[in-house]
């Protein structure tokens, strides 16, 4: 349950920011992956980080949602972005992240394959999402911004665990 | 405002009782009694009222004062006209408050009300020859004394005076601050008169203060400060009109008769009153309010000193042995005066009686803060405090009780450690201390959250009237057990349900006075409302002696409705018949009145009561009356469970709900129409497959438990592998969109820290049975 939340080296910052010079707020974000890509999600957003935990799985519930778990006290669901992503599921490793998030007064929880960084970038590098982005529905992809070397998906959070998903639970209590 | 919007809250609500109790009350002694508590009530909400700026509410409540006031005096009789004015006030007010709590501007109330309730109230003062100070906004009323004008029968005034009753005296501390406040009030007026921008304004304002004052004078009958009022509202109306220079004078004599008021007011403290020879004064500022003119000699002589001004009209008397103590209260700047003041022997001899006021009122104060300091403990014997800590304190304690259990089953296992056996005792004996003081915390605060149901019950006789008006039968509530607790939540849960059932009893259940008297019951129909602990449950009750549910007519509905055949019907005991009522849309009254009979409402009553984990049992016999009986638990966030296993996992199953677990054999379980049911007894019982709800994959092994759990007469099997045992759960809501769906209510932490879900019974019986039924019906 120990917060692991990996604070960035000057040097990371400093390749983030890169050529801050330009005009454009600066986003603060915290970095991972989920399969081959590497997602962005405002840090301001996010509550903690946690290790993997004990998963209590709920029936009935929709497909991507891994279940619930006691966060001190408190019971949140955990969503499982692989599967949200409708990717292969992976054999847990030591570096899966629980993100715990707050979005609009609900805490939810996802799961990840790693957590990268805390970056900030220019809000200029950052591009409108092209219209198909690796099979994701683009709804919740807010941008793609571009580093040096790599490309980073910035996560709509709202929308990658609300309007749509409303739907998908409408479907799923009716089917059962 | 906080504290207004509680405190009002509260005591509309003993307002609305007591004026139910009022309507009802047998002897004058025990009317006026109420009487003065209806208006004490009302009093206090227009007075937080208008100190927080709340005219939409002042305005109201003062409406509805004036009436009560006229009732108190005898000069109204109770009446059901009157009743309703007042009662519906009662809810605007209400109304106003809840707007107010929920961040909003309170509505101006319904004008035809207010102008109802001055008609009942001032509807005599016309007749009566209302003083001349009457005009300002009363004007609304002569065009709408209505029928309400026929509710005021006896209009003659007493004319003898009489001493102050008991209950007037009673009232005299409201009357004192009222007076004072309207003391301040005229001095903010005069304030403004000097100023000639404000003039206009203030000087309405100082009329509509004299003309409230002048009641309250009226009515404790202390003739000389009313007339001094009466010429101060008179001369108010004039002062538009008035020059200058009379203003200066007016307004310094009005600034004197403040004084004289505030002094009255002290003395009225202590239940003393005084008196004066205010003609002079009363004279001349009648005269000046005419036509400006005022006495030369003594034109400016009081040079802006009021003491002055009081001895040059004669109100008091010179007197010798003069004390320099400045009056602060009357004279804007008593040190220049001093000073300046020509006739300065007469200023410093008037100075005497302003210090024997001075040492009155310390003396006064020591008094009240005498008397305070007693009353004080008496007062904090109870504090407020807001819910939202007492929650966050039940939180805590639930997260020690899961704590506790965790340290429980570690110090269970701490035996098998190799550790020296005298520490593991003192651990085990540690844990089993912690054990008793967090059960006994447990329940202090689950104390803290307790409320007497009187609460609720205080307010039926208000709905079971209205009903009766409404129906036209006559209707007696009789309430037992309402000093009941329960917590606070289960209490808030409780309101609705029980006024819903209580509709239904006076509505469809007690008859009119006429098939009443047919049938040779009693005109007058009782519902009796009883409340009373049993064991960790609360069980309500409500009895009607009306015409009781008709079996045949219920089991005809329920065949139209299908949710059963003629031939499963006979087979029915009563109560299960009966339960249909409980069903969606399930109403057997012939029309639908405005009150009830739309058929959501017991279905919804339901609902709530499964929400509080209770139940709810109907027992009826025609013609004699139904019997609905709620059974809930006293707490609703703490309660016992029996923890289950399905596959892998576990989950937990409220005590409470189960009736018994059995252990049937594989050729025991049958299959009817493809669902499995076991014969228990004497019942089929139906069976559900809890890996199949729970998406295990099932498994060959015979070796199942069935628990058997009810919910309002009807049993249902739950299939489970394993049986963990009972455990203390804390219920956490599980409300998320995402988990949401599935057959529970909600989630515990387990000793490990582990989620465990909590099964909703409701939801799988309903869903149980509801298959079952429909799938039998089709087979037949």
């Amino acid at each position: 349950m120990a917060t692991d939340t990996q604070t960035p080296s000057t040097e990371d910052i400093n390749t983030a920011i890169g050529h801050a010079s330009n005009d454009g707020e600066l986003l603060q974000l915290v970095s991972f992956e989920v399969g081959d890509e590497e997602y962005a999600v405002p840090i301001l957003s996010v509550q903690e980080i946690n290790r993997m935990m004990q998963i209590t799985r709920v029936p009935q519930s929709p497909p991507f949602v891994e279940g619930v778990i006691n966060l001190r006290g408190k019971i949140i669901p955990v969503i499982d972005l692989r599967k949200r992503f409708g990717l292969v599921e992976l054999e847990n490793s030591d570096d899966v992240r629980i993100i715990v998030v707050e979005i609009a007064s609900r805490v939810i929880g996802f799961t990840v394959d790693r957590v990268n960084e805390v970056l900030r970038i220019n809000s200029s590098i950052v591009e409108p999402p092209p219209s198909m982005v690796c099979g994701i529905d683009t709804d919740y992809v807010q941008g793609v911004g571009k580093l040096d070397d790599r490309l980073l998906i910035l996560l709509h959070l709202e929308k990658l665990f609300t309007a749509d998903e409303i739907a998908e639970i409408d479907q799923s209590s009716n089917a059962a | 405002m906080q504290d207004f919007l509680t405190e009002s809250g509260e005591l509309i609500e003993q307002l609305d009782a007591d004026l139910v109790r009022l309507e009802a009350a047998g002897s004058p002694e025990e009317a006026q009694e109420l009487c003065n508590g209806c208006f004490r009530a009302l009093h206090t909400i227009k007075g937080a009222a208008s100190f927080l700026g709340l005219t939409a509410v002042t305005t109201f409540a003062h409406a509805a004062e004036d009436t009560l006031n006229r009732l108190r005096k005898g000069e109204v009789d109770v009446t059901e006209e009157v009743m309703d004015a007042l009662l519906q006030s009662s809810d605007i007010v209400k109304g106003m408050i809840d707007q107010l709590s929920e961040g909003e501007e309170a509505h101006e109330g319904p004008k035809e009300l207010i102008d109802t309730l001055h008609a009942i109230a001032e509807g005599k003062t016309d007749t009566a020859g209302a003083p001349d100070s009457q005009p300002t906004g009363t004007g609304s009323t002569d065009d709408t004394q209505g029928p309400d004008q026929e509710a005021n029968t006896d209009d003659s005034k007493p004319g003898t005076p009489l001493n102050l009753g008991p209950q007037k005296i009673d009232l005299l501390e409201f009357m004192i601050t009222d007076i004072q406040d309207a003391s301040k009030q005229i001095g903010e007026a005069v304030e403004g008169l000097c100023n000639d921008a404000t003039r206009e304004e203030s000087a309405s304002h100082l009329a509509e203060v004299c003309e409230e004052m002048e009641k309250t004078a009226e009515f404790f009958e202390l003739d000389e400060l009313t007339s001094l009022i009466k010429v101060l509202a008179s001369v108010a109306l004039k002062l538009n009109d008035s020059s200058h220079e009379s203003i200066q004078e007016i307004t310094i004599r009005i600034k004197a008769a403040k004084f004289l008021i505030d002094q009255q007011a002290e003395s009225l403290n202590d239940q003393r009153a005084l008196s004066w020879p205010l003609e002079t004064l009363c004279a001349r500022l009648t005269q000046l309010a005419e036509d400006g003119s005022i006495d030369p000699q003594v034109k400016g002589q009081h040079q802006g000193d009021v003491q002055a001004l009081l001895v040059l009209d004669g109100v008091i008397q010179e007197q010798a042995g003069a004390a320099s103590q400045p009056q602060v209260e009357a004279s804007p700047a008593p040190a220049e005066t001093t000073d300046a003041l020509a006739p300065g022997s007469q200023v410093s001899e008037d100075k005497q009686p302003a210090k024997k006021e001075e040492a009155k009122a310390a003396e006064k104060t020591d008094k009240d803060t005498g008397s305070r300091s007693t009353a004080k403990p008496v007062a904090e014997q109870t504090i407020r405090v807001e819910v939202s800590r007492l929650e966050s304190l039940l939180n805590l304690v639930g997260q020690l009780v899961l704590n506790k259990n965790r340290v429980l089953a570690l110090t269970r296992n701490i035996k098998d450690l190799p550790i020296a056996p005298e520490t593991a005792e003192d651990f085990s004996d540690a844990a089993g201390d912690l054990d008793h003081l967090m059960s006994e915390l447990q329940v202090s605060v689950m104390r803290t959250r307790m409320q007497p149901l009187a609460k609720l019950f205080d307010r039926y006789p208000r709905v079971i009237r209205d009903m009766a008006r409404m129906t036209d039968k006559k209707i007696n509530l009789e309430i037992v057990g309402k000093d009941t607790e329960v917590d606070k939540s289960v209490l808030e849960q409780l309101a609705d349900p029980l006024v819903h059932i209580l509709r239904n009893s006076s509505d469809h259940g007690v008859e009119n006075p006429e098939d009443r008297k047919a049938a040779g019951k009693n005109e007058t129909g009782t519902i009796h409302l009883e409340a009373e602990h049993q064991g960790s449950h609360v069980r309500v009750a409500i009895t009607d002696d009306g015409k009781g549910l008709d079996r045949e007519v219920l089991g005809q509905k329920a065949i139209e409705k299908g949710l059963t055949t003629p031939e499963k019907l006979e087979q029915l005991a009563d109560e299960d018949v009966f339960g249909f009522i409980f069903g969606a849309g399930f109403s057997t009254a012939k029309q639908v009145s405005d009150l009830s009979g739309r058929g959501v409402g017991m279905d919804v009553v339901r609902t709530n009561i499964n929400k509080l984990n209770g139940t709810i049992n109907v027992m009826s016999k025609k013609g004699q009356g139904t019997t609905i009986e709620i059974l809930i638990p006293l707490t609703v966030a703490i309660m016992p469970a029996m923890v289950v296993g399905v596959g892998d996992h576990v989950y937990s199953i409220p005590l409470q709900s189960i009736v018994e677990i059995v252990r049937p054999e594989p050729e025991e379980v049958k299959s009817v129409s493809g669902h499995p049911v076991m014969r228990l007894r004497d019942i089929v019982l139906p069976l559900v497959d809890m890996r199949q709800r729970l998406d295990e994959p099932p498994i060959e092994d015979g070796g199942r438990f069935a628990v058997v759990v009810a919910v309002g007469g009807q049993r249902v099997g739950l299939c489970v592998d394993r049986l963990v045992g009972q455990q203390e759960i804390v219920i956490k809501p599980l409300d998320d969109s995402f988990t949401q769906g599935g057959p529970f209510s909600g989630a515990t932490i387990q000793e490990d820290g582990e989620v465990c879900l909590i099964l909703d019974v409701v939801q799988l019986i309903r869903n149980s049975t509801s298959s079952f039924s429909s799938e039998t019906k089709t087979a037949a």
